[in-house]
């Protein structure tokens, strides 16, 4: 194994509060004092940032069972080129991640072909219906690091209750995907101006709203943690910071896409806007980022959801839900947020990084010496065009082609190993 | 000014001088249809697919008779929306209709937008007759025809519709024609029907009928489907007929001669009654003539340029 | 932009006008059946107006009028970049064995003549027309002739010949017309 020292890097490592020029020496696949390496190969960072591993805590990989949209191999390829060293890979597949055989095809594979990190998360329920609990314990047994029935929503409020306990003993977080299915039922865009305009079937921020509201209740009364997906309204936004303030045991991400786009992109019925939770208002979006630069949201995630162009090429209420955006997340989210001035480079670093392993509590998630060389180096400085053609993703569901945008991810190193190089 | 479209999707994308350009242009089609010789050979030659994935009669009728006036030759296809999300994408079918060198495509279907998303992938024309509740241009283009007909001019007149308008296509085709030209437009009925979110694009939005009526030019009325009292928009017929229903004694409350209007089919009794619907103000059989007028002028117009 | 230049002045456009007025008349004596002019649009419509007049001026006797607009009957629907504005047909009489004289500014092609006698067989089943042009540039591709010839022309098919009468608030006069880029 090839040992590394990474020079002129300016380290922003959140979880020590550290924002300095200097070195950083890798042996062995750890992190180490620079000075402490023998023979390494040298790579000067000047002008670049280096910063612990980026975590995507909401990935679709689609396999098993969508291997045309996506595999682990091009899903974790398309995290590495993102820059993340490690995705959470959302268990609605088919079959669903519901048993410990499941996770174990997962981590198989993953070990044999994946690129990045997988860490596995099971169902909450069983083939995420809703109606009876899954094998906790034994998903726990089998290495999964939460619990989600994203795509769904368990409306059994009786059940859900039950499964934020149970997994408490477990130790397990719940990433909850927040929708009531009454209120929501048949719509495919955000109920507001435009659904009325364009008279498309809307999905009313209340079904979102109410259901964080319900988390926020349980999550106090059990006393355990649940983390709210894809936030995406104004008043979600809300509840969650009176909640994160009387310190209910709660968390939040936002996706890049709905921190850059609104409802009115859909007029041109383009499928590539198509998802759930749907661009919201611009009203929406500006809560969103005010809750991202307030610390209410301490997680971006990118809810990379690949579909095969045949899938998304029919009529705008008949294609799926979700648009790829492991690698786009980086730069829209520095162009929209760090460019802008809303909120500085480290805060947006820990959005990635500290954030998301808070909520999988994964403890001092860090550069410190000896623990594992999880490494994510960009280039704030550069700016390019979003070209979809270049994805590693198998996918090319994404309303970002053509995109002018600021920060490139220049490389990816996991546990040692540069798994994804830009440098020319 | 010229026409230069070869697609008609919708009246939100038009100017109003567009508008006004197919309403006369629609003036002198409607001439043919009282001559002898009804027809003109404008689209001889020229194919017409009306390819229908909604069930409908009046506008393919009047569609179909339209491009009959134009010598078109024509095929009617129809498909149940179930059986085609079963076999082959909708895409893939105007593709194979398209191979056949069709020279138009005129397409209902109950995904809003649907048109528009086949219209960026076929070079032949699309003329859409209704794609969900988002739009159906020719019809709101011949009711527009009628209130100018009657009444002259669309500057200041008092427009409202009345009914199920988070589901109409009407309404919302009428909203954008209407307004371009000069109307005011009043959408009226209970307000789980009646979004108002449509204030935003300066509709007036009401929920107490005598208020909706009592200026009014022009009350144009839509159809009540069944099928949202199941759905819990209302809770009956009966009760819809009781307080947003148009009656003898509603139209005393109404200015002298305000015109009633319905794009068809009436519910008898519920949103019209009989003596209404057959009654000296209501121009709804003028409304089914000026349709086959419009249509043609819209076929003509957009069959006969090259697409750029 | 366009280049201009006159090829007739109005003075011998309205000498042309009386000489087709004045054939019209010796075909169609004082004492013989009513007959109608009809003028294609654009400039066949003044022109036709302009011969009545003439008519009724020398006999006290207007001949029927009406316009006809022929863009229903042309030979090149989907082949053009835009279309104008259908302008109204008027017919204000039975067609039916009626005498009928055509009237338009140019006679070029003969196609907009081909779609015009179209319509107006649409209209009825007159007992004869013919056709009057102020302008025959003697190119014809169908075999199309004119009745009465204002003037002869033989300017290359190239060049436009536009006819404005002062009508239009333009200035009157037959003209060359040039697009240059």
């Amino acid at each position: 194994m090839k040992n590394y020292i990474f020079k002129n890097a300016r380290i922003i490592d959140p979880a020590r509060n550290i924002d300095v020029k200097g070195d950083l020496g890798v042996v062995d696949g750890r992190i180490v004092d620079a000075a402490e390496v023998r023979s390494p190969e040298i790579i000067d960072l000047e002008g670049k940032v280096l910063t612990p591993g980026f975590i995507d805590l909401h990935t679709h990989l689609r396999q098993p069972g969508n291997n045309m949209a996506e595999t682990i191999a091009s899903g974790t390829a398309a995290a590495a080129a993102g820059g993340f060293t490690a995705v959470v890979a959302m268990p609605n597949t088919n079959p669903p991640a519901d048993t410990a055989g499941a996770i174990e095809f997962l981590r198989q594979t993953a070990a044999q072909k994946g690129v990045v990190r997988v860490l596995p998360c099971g169902c909450m329920t069983k083939n995420y219906e809703g109606v009876e609990m899954a094998g906790i314990g034994s998903l726990k047994s089998a290495g999964v690091v939460a619990l989600s029935d994203d795509g769904r929503c368990i409306q059994d409020h009786a059940l859900m209750r039950h499964v934020v306990e149970y997994a408490k003993s477990f130790n397990l977080p719940i990433l909850d995907h927040c929708e009531d299915k009454c209120l929501a039922a048949g719509g495919v865009m955000h109920e507001g101006k435009w659904s009325v305009l364009l008279g498309m079937n809307g999905i009313s921020g209340a079904a979102e709203e109410l259901m964080i509201a319900r988390n926020i209740i349980l999550a106090r009364q059990i006393g355990w943690k649940i983390h709210m997906q894809h936030v995406s309204v104004k008043e979600s936004v809300e509840l969650l910071r009176n909640a994160r303030a009387k310190h209910i045991p709660v968390t939040g991400e936002a996706t890049p896409h709905h921190l850059t786009l609104t409802d009115e992109c859909i007029k041109k019925y383009d499928t590539n806007y198509k998802m759930n939770p749907p661009l919201r208002s611009e009203a929406d979006r500006q809560a969103l980022i005010a809750g991202v630069a307030d610390g209410t949201i301490t997680v971006i995630a990118t809810d990379h959801a690949p579909h095969t162009m045949t899938a998304k090429m029919v009529e705008f209420d008949d294609a799926p839900f979700g648009i790829i955006g492991l690698e786009t997340a980086l730069p829209l989210t520095y162009t929209e947020l760090v460019a802008k001035g809303v909120i500085e480079l480290p805060d947006l670093v820990a959005k990635f990084t500290t954030g998301p392993a808070d909520v999988l509590g994964f403890e001092n998630y860090s550069l410190e010496a000896g623990r594992a060389a999880d490494l994510t180096i960009f280039d704030p400085a550069a700016k390019y065009v979003i070209d979809k053609e270049k994805f590693k993703s198998n996918s090319r569901n994404t309303p970002f082609d053509g995109w002018e945008v600021q920060c490139r991810v220049v490389m990816t190193v996991v546990g040692g190993r540069v798994v994804y190089d830009a440098r020319g | 000014m010229e026409w230069t479209r070869k697609d008609l999707l919708s009246l939100y994308d038009l100017s109003a001088e567009e508008i006004t350009f197919i309403l006369d242009t629609a003036e002198e089609f409607k001439k043919v249809s009282e001559r002898r010789v009804k027809k003109v050979p404008a689209l001889r030659g020229k194919t017409v697919v009306n390819f229908f994935v909604e069930p409908s009669t009046r506008t393919r009728v009047s569609f179909e008779l339209a491009e009959q006036r134009l010598s078109a030759d024509i095929v009617n296809m129809q498909a149940a929306v179930s059986s085609l999300r079963k076999g082959e994408t909708l895409l893939d079918t105007v593709r194979n209709i398209e191979a056949l060198q069709v020279d138009l495509v005129v397409m209902r279907h109950s995904a809003p937008g649907a048109q528009d998303f086949i219209a960026k992938h076929l070079s032949c024309g699309v003329v859409n007759a209704g794609d969900g509740a988002h739009s159906h241009p020719t019809q709101a283009l011949l009711d527009i025809f009628t209130i100018r007909e009657k009444l002259g001019t669309l500057k200041g007149v008092n427009v409202t519709i009345l009914g199920d308008i988070l589901h109409s296509r009407v309404a919302r085709s009428n909203m954008w024609g209407l307004l371009k030209l000069g109307a005011n437009v009043t959408f009226a009925g209970p307000s789980t029907l009646v979004p108002r979110e449509f204030e935003e694009v300066g509709v007036r939005v009401c929920h107490d009928l005598k208020d909706a009526l009592r200026d009014a030019d022009v009350v144009n009325l839509l159809r009540i489907q069944h099928e949202r009292q199941t759905a819990g928009f209302f809770p009956s017929t009966g009760e819809y007929a009781k307080f947003f229903g148009i009656n003898r004694e509603r139209v005393k409350e109404m200015k002298p001669g305000a015109l009633i209007m319905h794009p068809g089919p009436i519910n008898r009794d519920i949103e019209l009654s009989s003596e209404v619907a057959d009654g000296p103000n209501s121009v709804i059989l003028e409304q089914v003539t000026n349709g086959l007028a419009v249509r043609m002028a819209v076929l003509f117009l957009v069959a006969g340029c090259v697409k750029k | 932009m366009t280049l201009k230049k006159q090829l007739y002045s109005p003075g011998e456009m309205t000498v042309a006008i009386d000489r087709i007025a004045a054939a019209i008349r010796r075909d169609f004596p004082d004492d013989s059946d009513e007959f109608a002019l009809v003028g294609l649009y654009k400039q066949g419509v003044p022109l036709a107006e302009r011969i009545c007049s003439v008519i009724e001026r020398e006999t006290g006797r207007r001949p029927l009028f009406g316009k006809l607009d022929i863009s229903m009957y042309r030979d090149d629907v989907g082949r053009r970049s835009g279309l104008p504005l259908i302008r109204e047909t008027v017919i204000p009489f039975d067609v039916n064995e009626t005498k009928l004289i055509l009237v338009d500014d140019v006679l070029s092609t003969g196609r907009t003549i081909r779609a015009a006698l179209d319509a107006l067989t649409d209209y009825g089943r007159p007992s004869l027309i013919r056709l009057a042009v102020l302008v025959d540039r003697g190119n014809p591709e169908y075999p199309i002739r004119a009745d009465y010839v204002g003037l002869e022309s033989r300017l290359p098919s190239g060049r436009k010949i536009s006819v404005q009468f002062d009508e239009d608030g333009e200035e009157a006069g037959i003209f060359q017309v040039e697009w240059q880029k």
